[in-house]
């Protein structure tokens, strides 16, 4: 398997069981993740077009290590499974380090 | 304008999302203590897969489109910005949906998790419903 392939599937399971399991942020199982993902995956369209479009291309890939499928405007495929993973590790740490934050107004009010 | 094509393109993302703070009220760059911390500890290991990309010669970077300011002489500043600049796209959308969705469904799935995921503040109209109703 490509390496690029390779890396990206193993980001997803990290980021995932870091979600469901270890971390338990859980934002998987909320709708909001899920619709921000799709808002996020539909701007990612252009904005990953721009930088791998071919005939103008910012970042260039190797042809060796990833799939070799290119969606929409020239993009490796891998690249939504590396926008997924940092997405969600961005959402998840977001998330933790707001647990540390107080609630006082909620917890005094009672 | 050829060396501003990556920068530009960051640039747009900034600005199309400044919104999602600024009218919707998602408040991200309003904490930037915890955003900053976000991006240090979220954005590392991306960073890092980068780099190994690069020297694995999976990918490289047009000196075309770039500003040119190599960081280490092998990752552009722009490259860098990118793993700024896209987290902080999906923070604000993150937060302004639940923002969107808790006022337009108050007793809704988003609300619920808005007031999980701390996206509403505590003394929003939502909470004072659910205290003034306990």
């Amino acid at each position: 398997m490509p390496e690029y392939t390779l890396l990206t599937l193993v980001a997803i399971v990290v980021v995932v069981v870091l979600d469901l399991a270890v971390v338990r942020t859980r934002l998987l199982a909320t709708l909001g993740f899920w619709l921000a993902l799709a808002i996020m995956w539909g701007f990612q369209i252009p904005v990953d077009g721009w930088l791998t479009r071919l005939d103008a291309a910012i970042v260039r890939y190797d042809e060796q290590h990833f799939s070799g499928v290119r969606i929409f405007l020239d993009s490796p495929i891998e690249d939504f499974g590396f926008g997924f993973a940092m997405i969600l590790a961005t959402l998840m740490v977001w998330t933790v380090l707001g647990r540390r934050e107080p609630m006082t107004e909620r917890s005094t009010t009672t | 304008m050829e060396p501003f094509h990556y920068l530009l393109v960051l640039i747009a993302c900034l600005v199309i999302t400044a919104p999602l703070e600024w009218v919707i009220g998602a408040r991200v760059y309003r904490r930037p203590r915890r955003l900053a911390l976000t991006l240090l500890i979220a954005m590392t290991p991306f960073v890092v897969w980068d780099l190994v990309g690069i020297a694995r010669g999976h990918w490289d970077f047009s000196p075309r489109y770039t500003l040119g300011l190599d960081l280490g002489g092998v990752l552009p500043l722009e490259e860098l910005l990118f793993f700024v600049v896209i987290p902080i796209c999906a923070l604000l959308t993150h937060q302004a949906v639940l923002r969107l969705g808790a006022r337009a469904w108050p007793r809704g799935r988003l609300a619920r998790e808005a007031r999980e995921l701390g996206a509403t503040r505590p003394s929003t109209a939502a909470l004072d419903q659910e205290v003034g109703g306990a």
